[in-house]
């Protein structure tokens, strides 16, 4: 029996039919094309060649060969940004795994109250990163911040001190900030790998007289070897791309101190309106994220293959 | 099996005696684990308490020194202070406008496309995914230059319209990548259901399968509202005027050269946080289950 038709039975065969997939695809790859691919491979370009505001008005951009790149290595900041995102970037990713996967352990027990701290601790993760920025800011404070009255009280420092003003603390303060924000969602992934692991192997191994560390070595770490290593790609990518700590905290100062790649390549796209110079440290970046990203997605097939 | 036998065997030895006096006490353990669980609560609340207790002190007490933990008397002047300009509701109002826009156009167009990559086989059906999900990995630095160029270009530049498809490249892939992955979960058997009452494909789809994966688009959806109203690096390298700030650029704005209230700022805080917060908390099922699993099991 036949319901009475309707305008979308022209898809239910012959050309309507083959083309039905590609037209329910086709407005969002058009989209990507015009948003994403576009603009990469436009950005990519200008890498080799001479953007300025001035070339730009004038429409007239003469193609420089590697001459950015040169620049780029010449510059002594490039070398302190370097160093600075290798800093930022091993000591976000260690951070927010070991604290990660410690919270997710913690949180896995069922016990009375737990979706209480499930919720507090979830807590950073949902608080907007530009509020979160500024409000850790406040708590720096040199003069009246509650980071320095608490350090005060506890000993462990004798007088207030300038955190984010100091060239030797201000990118350990900001590395702080990111732990404490990015530090939930990995323990979100975690948590999730952790509700998989079946309990016949947790109760098996306890049986077997395993506790504490040799259970979490042995045991649990095994299980979730995989989501633990999307967790620390996923991480990678997103400390490489965090701009918004860096910013607006310290703006990459004092001196250069917490500048890392990309508030580099900011700064010397718009600040300097040297676009050419801009576009050869980001495309840097893009070979390192998509290399990243290749195992990421190796990763998830792996998983998927489990 | 020779070795978990052999595993097996000496835990029975050591388990005789030594075992009982190894193991801590059940009480204890759980001692433990409540001071690591309050340990890691505080940790994770206590700048947000920060936040909302300077939003509701007075002036002189938010610049005494030494800080008291506590307030010592609650006002709500910061707030009175926030809201009464104008300046703030135009921030919020055009925050708002962007963040619908945004998640209107990205829910409706990775919807279908999320569709058709789940359930039909056509040229690109498996690497367009991929492809869409190293569309969210790029670097927005590398995107900026480019887009300021075109948007210098349209003339579009300290517009809120330019900063829509903006918006869209770092939100459209992700999308589609996410819904592919809920529309992957429907049973196929309903569809089929559907066919054989007669329904064209695209009966089945608009009248079945999108009422079914309902919990997914809303987890999507409120995955963009989140990110849009949250967005800084955009608004803040496009947007040139103050009236079309967004709440995040507006809040920044508020720091000072020399002196910042950061009483009015951090009550902006609370303000920009709590829709998200209630969205959050509100929604936590659907979103934990959707975009956390969504980014591990794809």
């Amino acid at each position: 029996m036949r319901l009475k038709p309707h305008w979308s039975s022209i898809f239910e065969n012959g050309t309507g039919a083959r083309l039905y997939p590609y037209l329910m695809v086709m407005p969002a790859i058009l989209i990507a094309i015009g948003v994403v691919v576009y603009p990469v491979v436009s950005g990519i370009t200008s890498a080799f060649y001479d953007v300025t505001l001035r070339t730009l008005n004038s429409g007239d951009m003469p193609f420089v060969g590697m001459r950015n790149f040169e620049r780029v290595f010449a510059d002594p900041n490039f070398v302190r940004a370097s160093l600075n995102t290798v800093i930022w970037v091993v000591l976000n990713v260690v951070a927010q795994l070991g604290l990660g996967l410690a919270l997710a352990l913690l949180l896995h027990r069922i016990v009375p109250g737990i979706g209480f701290f499930r919720s507090g601790i979830l807590v950073p993760w949902v608080v907007p990163s530009v509020v979160a920025v500024l409000t850790w800011r406040w708590m720096y404070d040199p003069s009246v911040g509650i980071v320095n009255e608490m350090l005060v009280r506890l000993g462990v420092i004798n007088d207030y001190h300038p955190w984010l003003g100091d060239t030797a603390t201000a990118l350990y303060a900001v590395t702080v900030e990111s732990i404490w924000k990015g530090t939930p969602f990995v323990m979100l992934l975690l948590l999730a790998a952790l509700q998989l692991v079946p309990k016949s192997i947790l109760e098996a191994a306890s049986m077997d007289g395993a506790s504490g560390w040799r259970m979490l070595w042995h045991v649990i770490l095994p299980q979730i070897r995989v989501s633990f290593a999307i967790a620390a790609v996923l991480t990678f990518i997103l400390t490489v791309n965090n701009f918004n700590a860096i910013w607006l905290m310290t703006e990459g100062g004092p001196l250069s101190s917490s500048e890392i790649l990309f508030t580099l390549a900011y700064k010397y796209g718009f600040q300097r309106f040297d676009l050419g110079r801009a576009s050869a440290v980001a495309t840097m970046l893009f070979v390192g994220l998509v290399i990243a990203t290749t195992i990421y997605l190796k990763l998830i097939q792996a998983k998927e293959a489990d | 099996m020779s070795t978990s036998s052999v595993t097996r065997e000496t835990a029975r030895d050591r388990s005789a005696a030594p075992l009982k006096r190894r193991r801590t006490p059940k009480s204890v353990r759980l001692a433990l684990l409540y001071a690591g669980l309050w340990a890691a609560f505080i940790w994770c609340v206590f700048p947000f308490y920060w936040m909302i207790a300077t939003s509701l002190r007075a002036k002189e007490e938010i610049f005494a020194r030494p800080p008291s933990i506590v307030p010592h008397s609650i006002t709500l002047q910061n707030y009175v202070d926030l809201l009464v300009g104008a300046q703030f509701w135009r921030f919020a109002l055009n925050s708002l406008f962007l963040t619908i826009s945004v998640t209107v156009i990205s829910v409706l167009l990775s919807v279908t496309a999320g569709y058709a990559m789940a359930r039909h086989r056509f040229k690109g059906s498996v690497m367009l995914p991929l492809f869409m999900l190293y569309g969210q990995m790029f670097p927005p630095v590398l995107l900026l230059i480019p887009f300021y160029i075109q948007l210098k270009f349209l003339g579009w530049l300290d517009s809120l319209y330019g900063l829509i498809p903006v918006y869209l490249s770092y939100m459209l892939p992700l999308c589609v990548w996410l819904m592919r992955g809920f529309f992957a979960q429907v049973p196929h058997s309903l569809e089929d259901a559907a066919r054989l009452d007669g329904c064209t494909r695209w009966q089945a789809f608009w009248r079945v399968i999108l009422p079914m994966a309902r919990p997914g688009i809303v987890a999507v959806a409120t995955w963009v509202m989140i990110h849009t109203w949250n967005e800084f690096l955009y608004a803040s390298t496009f947007i040139l005027s103050e009236k079309n700030r967004t709440l995040p650029l507006g809040l920044s704005g508020l720091i000072g050269q020399y002196t910042t209230d950061w009483g009015m700022l951090m009550a902006g805080g609370v303000v920009t946080a709590a829709p998200i917060l209630l969205i959050f908390f509100f929604l936590q099922k659907h979103l934990v289950a959707g975009v956390g699993g969504g980014a591990v099991k794809g």
